[in-house]
This record gives C-alpha cells, structure tokens and sequence, in this order.
C-alpha cells in the first residue's frame, strides 16, 4: 500500500519536474529568439550606414545644387554611426532622423529624370529601399517576438514563477519618426 | 492601415487554421490506419505463403523441427478464429480474438510501415520537390533591378520571419509561378519563374514570396513530404505487388531498389532520378491493370500446359493482387486523398495568414494572386511537386474578376481601334467608346466574316494584324479566320494551313521535360489548392480590398439539392463498393489459405520423406 503511494508521489513530482523544466526552456528559448532579433535589427542598421556613402558618391554629380540635402544625409549618417553605443532612446532617436534625410532624398532626387535613369542609382536605390524594409521588417519581427516573450511570462502559471527564475518583460522598440504609426499591444 | 483590429485578425486567423491542421491531421492518420485494415488483411497471407515455401523448399535439405511446424499451425488456428467470427459468427474469447486479429494483421502492418519508412529515408536526401532541383534554375542577377529586387524582397521576408534566408531559384519560363521545396527551414529553396517576376510589382512580389516564407516557416514542408510519402508508400506496394506478373512494375522496382543503392549525396543526377522514381510511384498507385493483363492473356498466344499450370498457380496471387488495388483506390479516393487535401488547403490559408503578418499588407497578396490566376501555368518538370505551387498550376479558377474582364476588354477595344485606324479608308463606322458595344460588334463582324462577308472578313484580318502588333507576336503567330471559314467551306489548303498553326503553336508552348511527368500527374493535386475566390474571401477579412461579384448566394442551394437527391445514391453506391471490397478481401484470403494447404501437400507428399 505504502508503496503504490511513494510511487504515485514519486510520478507526480517527476511530471511537475520535466513540467518546470519545460516551461523553463521555453521561456530561455523566446529570450534568446528576442536577443537574435535585437541583434538582426543591428545587422541591418549597419549595413544601411555602410550603403550610404555610395548612394551619395553615386548622385552627387546629378545633385550639384542639392548640396544641403546631401550633407544632411552625410550628417545624419555621421550621428546615427557615433550613437550606435550609445543607449536605445539616442540610437533609435538618430536612427529616425536618418530615415528622415534619406527620405528627403529620395524625394528631391524624383526631380531628377537623368538620374532616375541611370541604372547603378536604380539599383543602389532600391537596395536602399530594400534596407529600409529590412530595418522595418527586423523591428517588426523584434516586436513580435517581444510580444510572444512577455505574453509567455504573464500568462498563468508561469507569471508565478517567471520573477523567481529572473526573466523580465523585454522592451518593444518604438518607432520615432511620425509615418509609421506604432502599433500599441497591450501586454 | 496597420490597426489592432487587423492585427488581431490574422493572428486569429492563423490560430484557426492551425487548429483546423490539427483536426484534419488527425482525420488523415485515421485515414490511413483505415485504409490500412484491408491492405494489411490480404498482404499478410502473402507473406505467410512465401514464408510457407520458403520453409517447404528449405526442409527438402535440412528437415525443419516438428515444433517449427507446430508453431506454423497454432497461427493457422488462431488465424481461423477471427474469420470465424467474422463470417460465421462463432462466438470467441476476447483473448483469442486479440490475438487472431494480431497473427491475421500485424506482418501486413509492419510491412506496410516498413515500406513508409523506406520511402521516407529513399527520399529525404532528394527532399521535396527535388524535381525542381534538375531544372535550369539559375540563381537571380543582381545586377538587373527585377532580379535584384526579387533577392531583396526574399531577404526581406526570411527577416520578418526570422528564418534563414531560403536560396532562389530563378526559371527563364513565361508562366507566372512560385513553389517553396526542400525538406526543413535550413535547406529550403524557392522557386520563381521570370514570368512572375515580369508581372508583379514589388508588392504583389512581397505579397507572394511571403505567402513561400511563411509556408517555409510554419513547417509546411515536411508536411508535404509526408503526404507525398504515404502516396508513394502505396505506389511502391501496388509495384511490388505487380511485380510477378508485368514488367513494366519490376523495372519500376529496379530502379527504385538501383536509386537507393547507388545514389549519390545530393548530386544534380540523384535528385533528377528522384524525382523520376517517385513520378513512377505515385502513377502506379491507380487502378492499371494493362501490365497484368498481358500476362493471363491466353488468347493470342499458344496454349502450353506450362502456361496453364503457371496461370493456375499464380491465380490467387492474381486475386489478392485486384483485392489490394480495388482497396487502395476505393480508400485513397474516398477517404486518403480528400484529408490529405483538406489539410493541404489548410495550410495554405494559415501560410496566407502568416504572410499577412510578414508584410502587414494583405493587399499585395491578394493582387498576387489575382493576376497569377490569369496567368499561371505549370513550370515546366515542376507537374510532380505541383501541390507546392503559390497557385493551382491546372487551369485558372473561374472567378467573377471585374478587375481583370475590364483590363481584357479594354484591349480588345485598342487593338479593334487600331485595326480601325489602319483601315480608315475602307471602313465608315467611327469606333463607340462603351466596351460592351465595341464587343458586340467585334463579334458580329467576326459572324459576318465567317458567313462569307468579303468587307467583313478584311475587317477582321485588319484586326488580327493589329493585335498581333499589340501582343508582340509575327502575324502569323495569331490564328487565321479566313483560313478557318474556308476550312469549314471544305478547303483543304486552309485545313492543312490550320493543322501546322495548331502544330507551331504546341511547339511554342513550354515543353514539359520528361515523359513520364505528363501533365495528367498535376491534376492528382487539383483539389490540393484552395479556390482564388475563397482565398481572395480571407485576405478580405485580414483587411485586404478586394471587389469580388458576389454569384447571389445560389450556388449552395444547386449543391443542397443536389446532395438530397443523390445523397442516398452515392451512399448505397459507397456501402456497395464497400461490400465488394470485403467480398474480394474474404475471398482471397480463403482462395489464399487453399491454395497455401494446396502447395504444401505436394511438397509434403512428393519431396519430404
């Protein structure tokens, strides 16, 4: 009698062990899937600084008298490149104002018919656009797994102990500038 | 655009549709595990009866134990106990009923697992779609905007889902398609042809290829590659079961058993022989029978008492052999192959809804999908993998597209304004505006020209000239209506001048590759893709704009009807189908146990001592 009793107790803390270890893993796996994608969003800020300076050599001689919008490109850059160790409100501060002077660009450069038609400007412009897409989709895909993570800690049971194991809400990244409206979940 | 409304409704809408999956998925394993019943009921005295003399053949050298033999009958015994009470309703002890049912079902069952297993790991280095693998792909040109877009566009996507980005596989064909194939995220391709990428803007292309992605990314893949084993896995069976009587299936066999020996590691040549091999077992699972026919047939040839004996011998196999058939198709077509599409259409709406999250932007899908609908069309040796496609490539569904009827007549109507023009001096009508009279008269001028109207018909030539020019085709390339009124006046000139047009055009058309891959393989994967009207449907709820004309809401009430008359028919038809597929498999099972008792006395009589 005694027996089936130490068994059945024995069975149950097993299950509630595997149980802890699951939900455990699960919570580190959503963690490292939120770094991945805080980290993707680098990768493609980088490569947005390392495609300007050609967009600029590639224009300057169609744009001589848009020297101002090119120099505010130029500047831009220079600020979004000195603030990427600098903390998340300043980065996605000057981050904003680059997509701002690149924007502005684009829009001075449709006043240029021979340089929409030259094909290398065509092609780094839409390998602009593309990056620009890129950054918006990784943030997106950041904000997504943002959810997923903090949901996941909320939601009863793990909400009990997510605190105890040291796992806190990550933080959404928002977008500064006006254009893009910001979605607002409720966590 | 963006709003928490439509946020909340694709992410519900994939909710749905992946619990769906699991509901259906679990219809489909039932499916199969009742299909399996019969299989398993007439492959398994098969085997015992090679294992029979297999033992009667081996104990003419080394006499086998009594007790071997003993074993032997106890399972006969137990094998009895079942049918008994199955057929006689003689009452049994749970127990023994258990264990009858183990002996009559279990060599059927693992063989059958076995085969599936085999199949899977013959076919996981090819993967899915390796078909695909064997084209002229070619990966896109980055320095040519569409393609560089495309390269873009499907980065840009593995990052709003947080996949690896998949390779692309560019295809120089003008039908506008996309398949996703590979076996897992990290070996997954895509393949586009140029003529979708002619057609797409840049966000119908994000549209589609996060439709791919997405599919990439919720694991549709090795779904795929489990339907199409079970499908193969049945083939291989009724090849197997083939195989003594017609060579066509033993040369099948060949080069499967060739392709699992001797295959090399993710070789261009491998996966062309893949997918030659699974093309091979996915036809033979239908109900062919020419292969066994020629081997009973007694009438051409000379009657030998060798032949006669031979046919005797083989004729329960024979029998066994129509039973399996008969419950593979009975069960594939009624039960396997609508859960197995049902799921797959399941999937595709949760990969829509998923590339509604990628892209935020449902508009881009459903424009995709609407102009590949007009236009898509096999890539050529893609017939195999067709299941996989963005869009059905077997015919266009018929949608009331007020969009796309629009954009067709107003063609017509520029390249009727330009033949006008080109022929000013002979006509006196100045072109109407409206679309549906431009119609009408094109058509009454095209009656007029046919009923021998001389003006009428250069009117029309004038027609076919300019829209040749407006479609960038040779004039000759656009068919000839003088020659067809002539035709049907007799003129075998014009006749003969139709034949080689029909005959240039099929020669212009897109060769499908392989023999083998005809395109009838495509149409096995019809019910697989759900309707453009349905999708078109749910990508309106997730906040998409589509116009579609509504058909009234009377479609349901022609199928209600139609089901309550019929309804009792097609029920007593399937309870008949079923009856005689129960008949055939009790039947062989006896024809079988006669026979096995049969070859065992005479090796029993003549060769043991």
């Amino acid at each position: 009698m005694s027996t089936t009793t130490l068994i059945v107790i024995g069975l149950i803390a097993a299950a509630l062990l595997v149980w802890f270890i699951a939900v455990f893993n699960s919570l580190v796996a959503l963690r490292v899937r939120v770094q991945n994608a805080w980290s993707d969003i680098d990768v493609q800020l980088k490569r947005r600084h390392d495609l300007i300076p050609n967009l600029v050599g590639a224009v300057q001689g169609y744009m001589a008298h848009e020297r101002s919008t090119l120099e505010a490109v130029t500047e831009a850059r220079t600020k979004a490149v000195a603030s990427s160790s600098g903390t998340v409100a300043d980065r996605s501060q000057a981050e904003s104002a680059l997509s701002g002077a690149l924007s502005n660009l684009f829009a001075v450069a449709e006043q240029y018919p021979q340089l929409r038609a030259v094909e290398s400007v065509q092609l780094l412009q839409e390998q602009l656009t593309s990056t620009e897409n890129r950054i918006a989709f990784a943030r997106q895909f950041y904000n997504d797994e943002v959810m997923k993570f903090n949901t996941a800690q909320a939601t009863f049971p793990r909400n009990v102990f997510a605190g105890t194991f040291g796992f806190s809400p990550a933080t959404m990244f928002v977008a500064q500038d006006a254009e893009r409206v910001n979605v607002q979940v409720k966590v | 655009m963006i709003g928490p409304r439509d946020r909340e409704s694709f992410f519900e809408a994939q909710r749905r549709n992946r619990h769906a999956t699991w509901r259906v998925s679990v219809v489909s394993v039932l499916a199969t595990v009742v299909m399996g019943i019969p299989l398993a009921l007439t492959i398994t005295p098969l085997l015992y009866a090679a294992a029979l003399i297999i033992a009667d053949i081996a104990s003419i050298w080394m006499p086998l134990p009594a007790s071997f033999w003993q074993h032997a009958n106890d399972i006969a015994r137990y094998g009895m106990v079942a049918l008994g009470w199955l057929t006689q309703g003689k009452t049994a002890n749970p127990q023994a009923l258990v264990i009858s049912a183990a002996v009559l079902l279990l060599p059927g069952a693992i063989l059958s697992v076995g085969l599936w297993l085999g199949v899977n790991a013959l076919f996981r280095r090819a993967g899915v779609g390796g078909a695909l693998l064997a084209l002229k792909a070619r990966e896109p040109n980055q320095s040519e905007l569409k393609e560089l877009q495309l390269a873009d566009v499907v980065q840009e996507m593995a990052i709003a889902a947080g996949l690896p980005a998949p390779k692309i596989m560019l295809i120089d064909a003008p039908a506008a398609n996309a398949a996703a194939i590979g076996t897992s995220p990290n070996d997954a391709r895509i393949v586009i042809s140029r003529g979708m990428l002619e057609q797409l803007n840049r966000d119908e292309l994000e549209g589609a290829l996060a439709h791919l992605v997405a599919s990439i990314g919720n694991g549709d893949l090795r779904i795929a590659f489990r339907v199409t084993s079970v499908f193969e896995t049945c083939g291989l069976l009724v090849a197997i079961i083939n195989s003594p009587f017609g060579s066509r299936s033993r040369g099948t066999l060949w080069r499967i058993v060739r392709y699992g020996v001797g295959a090399k590691k993710n070789s261009e040549g491998s996966a062309e022989e893949a997918a030659v091999v699974a093309a091979l077992l996915t036809h033979s699972a239908g109900l062919e029978t020419d292969d066994i026919d020629n081997f009973f047939d007694t009438t051409s040839r000379k009657k030998s008492v060798f032949r006669s004996i031979r046919n005797f011998l083989f004729f329960p196999i024979f029998f066994t052999n129509m039973a399996i058939k008969l419950s593979l198709w009975f069960f594939s077509f009624s039960m396997l192959e609508p859960s197995m599409a049902l799921l797959w259409r399941k999937r595709k709406y949760l990969a829509d809804a998923s590339a509604v999250q990628l892209t935020r932007n449902p508009d881009g899908l459903a424009e995709a999908l609407r102009k590949l609908n007009s236009d898509r069309g096999p890539i050529p040796g893609g017939s195999w993998a067709s299941h996989l496609f963005l869009v059905s490539p077997a015919g266009s569904d018929r949608v009331n597209d007020p969009k796309a009827n629009a954009a067709q007549q107003q063609m017509w109507a520029r390249m009727w304004a330009a033949s006008e023009a080109s022929e000013r001096s002979n006509s006196s009508a100045p072109a109407p505006a409206d679309l549906p009279s431009v119609m009408g008269q094109i058509t009454a001028t095209g009656s007029a020209a046919m009923a021998g109207d001389a003006s009428a018909m250069t009117r029309m030539m004038a027609f076919r000239q300019a829209a040749a020019t407006a479609l960038g085709k040779s004039v000759d390339e656009m068919p000839n209506l003088a020659d067809i009124a002539a035709a049907q006046h007799g003129d075998k000139a014009a006749m003969q001048r139709i034949a080689e047009f029909s005959n240039k055009a099929k020669a212009n058309q897109p060769v499908t590759s392989d023999s083998q891959e005809s395109s009838d393989n495509s149409s096995n994967f019809a019910g697989f893709f759900p309707s453009l009207k349905r999708r078109l449907k749910r990508l309106d709820r997730m906040g998409a704009h589509v116009e579609l004309e509504s058909d009234g809401g009377k479609s349901w009430i022609v199928i209600a009807v139609l089901a309550v008359f019929l309804g009792p028919f097609a029920l007593a038809a399937l309870a008949l189908l079923l009856l005689l597929i129960a008949i055939m498999v009790l039947a062989s099972l006896a024809f079988l146990m006669v026979w096995m008792a049969f070859i065992h006395e005479i090796f029993v009589v003549f060769l043991h001592h």
